[in-house]
């Protein structure tokens, strides 16, 4: 695309701006630089005419009526479908594998063996075929003959800590040391001064992303120097490069594309293991395959949350300062590394000293998922800190606000409380009679969300008047089709169905890929430079029409371009320009993004003490984000942070069997995720006393707080504190047997 | 899987909960089944699976135009949609192939089924409409248009279920409350978290058909 020519000053001034960041899961101010005259911001955030709306998705109108095309709904002539055949035992070394009677059957176009020999988890790939059907190729795995040299396995974390565990790794320890932070004599010291002392482990489960489109990709490759990938990914751009590798070819000449993509939740970067068998078996039919995983491959080897697994302790004075901590962290992520994020997370806890562990097992490993290690941190320290205040006898609210310096939490703590209710609690734990018991919680969480400059966005306007904006993002459904029009609609004052986007292909312009919530504070900086560019050269073209109005001065509004007291509409304007039209390039600019949002989040259950269900009532989240580019689409993503929490903290998990090392609630209809039924009242809350005119991330920061909310309503409703998730009805009950047990022995 | 499939045919009724209680043991057996199914037959001495090729000419009504296609006996009616017509019908998903997420939802006679339930030959005689068949991008029906309006769909994978399944529930229940709109929708499972707006696009929608 052809670039105009910029004016091109002599570098320039710069002014030093104070911004937060989130370091090891704490906040801190860091001071960053950035151009003085960095060029029309975004000006204040209730100024705006189609940002900061509520706009319906651009996209709304395909994925309704079932016109929205996905890499699932791909289907190329001469296709062949693929499947991956999986490997039964926890762990094992493939020795024989017989394809002959498969390769046989009509219709099986290829076998393909997996990378590796030795398969560490139950569900792992082995080989994968083409065919000419689905049903076909699920034939030909059934007729594969596998000899397996079966080895031990180990899948729960309290037996591969054990010396004589089976190695998940051979000569390698099942836990490995990643880290130790503070000084264990200090904090030791200082819990001896406490008042109260509370100590506990935290156990959460291994968590699926459960993506309903499943991961996969269908490879055009035909023979030939080039190809184009159709992929399920949250990363265009990390596609090519491992993609080019398996079929033999450049990088430039393959392509990478995705219209729309039925979720990822940080679960879908580069091409993975099944998109390397599907690029061998495309490369060895020479036509197109299509491998997309099953619902039970997409359980087994798709990659999961990581489990955690958190032996705390704390101390706390009267006064309800917590004065120390001491913390040893498991991250539970399988033969991966899992992840989770420093304890004490957001408090001040006086003189902290943690260590952190992976433990391995013979499970999948555990990959990114929304927000990585923040909800498992958040979970165990929002107990804990419960836990502390109702030992002191001091209200959890008031308690929060005196070990959290940041004011941001304060405000929105006081406004969550009075949107659930708070005044309404019982704040003696398990004090409501009767055997329906209702309970409140809250919690608080951060994230980063600061963007990167790895977006190059082109504008384009037409003589005819229409205008594109292009750039290879990708919309996960978080909606940003729908912001890249918005925002180069209301630079050059036209309506948002004016715009047309191209984004989802790698011949577009560079864009990073998802994750982090890093897009919407990487891709809106170089959209809006390349709008308010496109605009200040349209401007020059029209200022002829407007008596020779300066550029800078002409506005673009309604529709119509204006200056002099003269005004000319959209098309007229447009009509000035040259047969090319204009083409403005746009690169990332720091100054219009920036790091670190917080939010809070209220719950309130419903406990029935007779059967140990968990009716969830009502749940308010309050989330900041500099400037919301689409309020609509905020919502959405706060309602889906808090749902997948209340997945996490009430029904899910991944059961393993310890003998035959697999996995028993493989499927959607056993492994329980949230459903219509369970809904309660929700209240996604926008803050908008955050002032700071910056696109920052906020989709992660919204999944986070909302686990320990739902732990702390039940602990609320039932006092009974319960640390191993998910609460299901049994622990319930167990629970309340055994504290009766307890207080009759008393 | 074939198998199991052909055990379950008969469930037609949309509702999870009450297809669970038809199969009985669900969950971690089945899981289980799988595996040790497909050793056996792997391990077996003629491991050639007795022929299963073989196809018959199905004629389908396809939001209400007659399409012929050949497939399997075996063939699904989600994946003749999807696979097999030309031009492929793919507003119907396939995320879980077992009856238990209600992505693949078409309506057979009026009737919300799970596609991935039903053969194909077994649905012939039949009126199909998929989500294709309610409406359009430049003419949606009234839950589709609602829908958009209040954000129902994220991703939007499921979306083409729930859209389907309460289009069909609406013509049943033209003014439900909030508590029928959930029940309506129990067999349907959405991952992003769009249930709130799809329960607010529903009340919507019937408010606006019936004014």
């Amino acid at each position: 695309m052809q670039q105009q020519p910029q004016p091109q000053a002599t570098p320039k001034p710069k002014k030093k701006i104070r911004v937060p960041r989130v370091v090891n899961g704490v906040e801190q101010m860091v001071e960053i630089e950035v151009d003085a005259d960095a060029g029309p911001g975004w000006g204040p955030n209730d100024k705006h005419t189609l940002l900061n709306k509520r706009t319906t998705r651009v996209d709304g109108p395909l994925k309704v009526t079932g016109a929205a095309r996905y890499t699932y709904d791909q289907r190329l002539p001469g296709m062949l479908y693929g499947r991956i055949l999986r490997c039964p035992h926890g762990h094992a070394r493939v020795t024989k594998l017989d394809t002959e009677a498969a390769s046989k059957i009509p219709g099986v176009k290829a076998i393909v063996p997996a990378p590796l020999a030795e398969v560490r988890f139950a569900g792992g790939p082995v080989a994968a075929v083409a065919a000419t059907t689905p049903e076909i190729a699920g034939d030909a795995l059934r007729a594969i003959k596998v000899t397996y040299e079966v080895l031990p396995h180990v899948v729960h974390a309290d037996r591969a800590i054990r010396p004589e565990a089976p190695k998940v790794v051979a000569e390698e320890n099942n836990l490995q040391e990643k880290g130790k932070n503070g000084d264990p004599q200090k904090a030791e010291a200082a819990l001896a001064t406490a008042d109260a002392i509370v100590e506990a482990e935290y156990i959460s489960p291994r968590i699926h992303h459960a993506c309903l489109e499943t991961h996969g990709m269908v490879v055009d490759y035909r023979g030939g120097d080039s190809a184009t990938i159709y992929a399920s990914t949250q990363g265009i751009f990390t596609i090519p490069g491992d993609a080019a590798k398996e079929l033999g070819l450049e990088e430039s000449k393959v392509v990478s594309s995705v219209e729309h993509m039925g979720g990822g939740f940080g679960s879908k970067f580069g091409i993975g293991t099944e998109g390397m068998l599907a690029c061998r078996l495309s490369k060895q039919t020479k036509s197109p395959v299509k491998l997309m995983l099953t619902r039970y491959d997409e359980f087994v080897m798709a990659g999961n949350r990581s489990g955690s697994w958190q032996k705390l302790k704390a101390g706390v004075k009267n006064d309800g300062t917590i004065v120390a901590l001491t913390a040893r962290q498991y991250r539970l992520g399988g033969v991966g590394q899992g992840s989770q994020a420093g304890q004490p997370y957001i408090y001040r806890m006086g003189d902290a000293y943690r260590e952190v562990y992976a433990l391995h097992t013979n499970e999948d490993s555990a990959i990114a998922m929304r927000a990585p290690g923040h909800p498992q941190a958040s979970f165990a320290v929002e107990s804990l800190v419960d836990e502390l205040a109702y030992k002191i006898k001091m209200d959890p609210v008031a308690f929060r606000k005196k070990n959290l310096r940041d004011e941001v939490y304060h405000r929105q703590l006081d406004r969550g409380a009075k949107e659930i209710g708070w005044s309404r609690r019982n704040p003696v734990a398990g004090g409501n009679p009767g055997p329906l018991k209702r309970g409140m919680g809250c919690a608080i969480g951060t994230w980063g969300g600061g963007g990167n400059n790895q977006c190059k966005t082109d504008v384009t306007i037409s003589r005819d008047g229409s205008v594109v904006v292009a750039l290879g993002t990708q919309d996960l459904g978080t909606g940003t089709r729908t912001y890249t029009r918005a925002i180069v609609a209301e630079e050059l004052g036209l309506g948002i169905n004016d715009v047309k986007e191209q984004i989802g292909n790698s011949k577009l312009g560079a864009a990073n890929p998802s994750g982090g919530s890093t897009t919407a504070p990487s891709v809106a900086p170089s959209v809006k430079d390349a709008a308010i560019k496109a605009r200040m050269l349209l401007a020059e073209r029209v200022a002829p029409l407007l008596g020779n109005a300066k550029p800078e001065e002409i506005v673009f509004s309604g529709g119509n371009v204006s200056a002099n007291g003269k005004s000319v509409a959209w098309k007229q304007a447009a009509a000035s320009l040259p047969a090319a039209g204009i083409a403005a390039h746009g690169e990332w600019r720091a100054d219009l993004q920036a790091r670190g949002v917080h939010g809070v989040c209220f719950a309130e259950v419903e406990v029935d003490v007779e059967t140990g269900h968990i009716k969830p009532i009502k749940m308010v989240h309050v989330q900041d984000c500099g400037l919301p580019l689409n309020r609509l689409a905020m919502e959405s993503q706060i309602n889906g942070g808090m749902i997948q929490s209340l997945g996490m903290a009430l029904w899910e998990g991944r059961v393993m069997d310890a003998q035959l090392g697999m996995q028993l609630n493989s499927g959607l209809g056993d492994y329980k995720m949230p459903g219509s039924l369970e809904m309660p009242e929700m209240v996604p809350l926008i803050d908008d006393e955050d002032k700071r005119e910056a696109v920052i991330g906020m989709s992660e920061g919204c999944i986070i707080p909302a686990v320990g909310a739902l732990v702390n309503a039940v602990f609320n409703a039932t006092g009974l504190r319960v640390r191993e998730l998910p609460i299901t009805p049994d622990k319930i009950l167990m629970g309340l047997m055994n504290a009766t047990k307890v207080s009759t022995a008393e | 899987m074939t198998k199991s499939r052909d055990d379950e045919k008969q469930v037609r009724d949309p509702g999870r909960r009450k297809f669970l209680k038809g199969v009985g043991i669900a969950g971690a057996g089945a899981a289980i089944a799988d595996h040790l199914w497909i050793e056996t037959a792997a391990e077996g001495k003629d491991a050639i699976p007795e022929s299963l090729s073989g196809t018959v000419k199905v004629a389908l009504n396809v939001n209400g135009q007659m399409r012929d296609v050949q497939v399997e006996p075996r063939t699904t009616l989600l994946n003749a949609l999807r696979n097999h017509l030309e031009p492929a019908v793919t507003g119907p998903k396939l995320v879980c192939d077992m009856g238990t997420c209600g992505a693949c939802t078409v309506l057979l006679d009026g009737k919300p089924v799970y596609s991935c339930l039903v053969l194909a030959v077994d649905a012939t005689s039949k009126q199909i409409t998929t989500v294709e068949g309610l409406g359009s991008p430049e003419n949606p029906n009234t839950v589709q248009a609602a829908f958009v309006e209040h954000d129902a769909s994220m991703c939007g994978f499921c979306t083409p279920g729930f859209v389907t399944t309460i289009s069909a529930y609406l013509k049943k229940n033209p003014n439900p409350s909030l508590a029928e709109v959930r029940e309506a929708c129990k067999g349907n499972f959405c991952r992003c978290g769009t249930y709130p707006k799809v329960f607010e696009a529903a009340l919507a929608a019937a408010k606006g058909s019936q004014a």
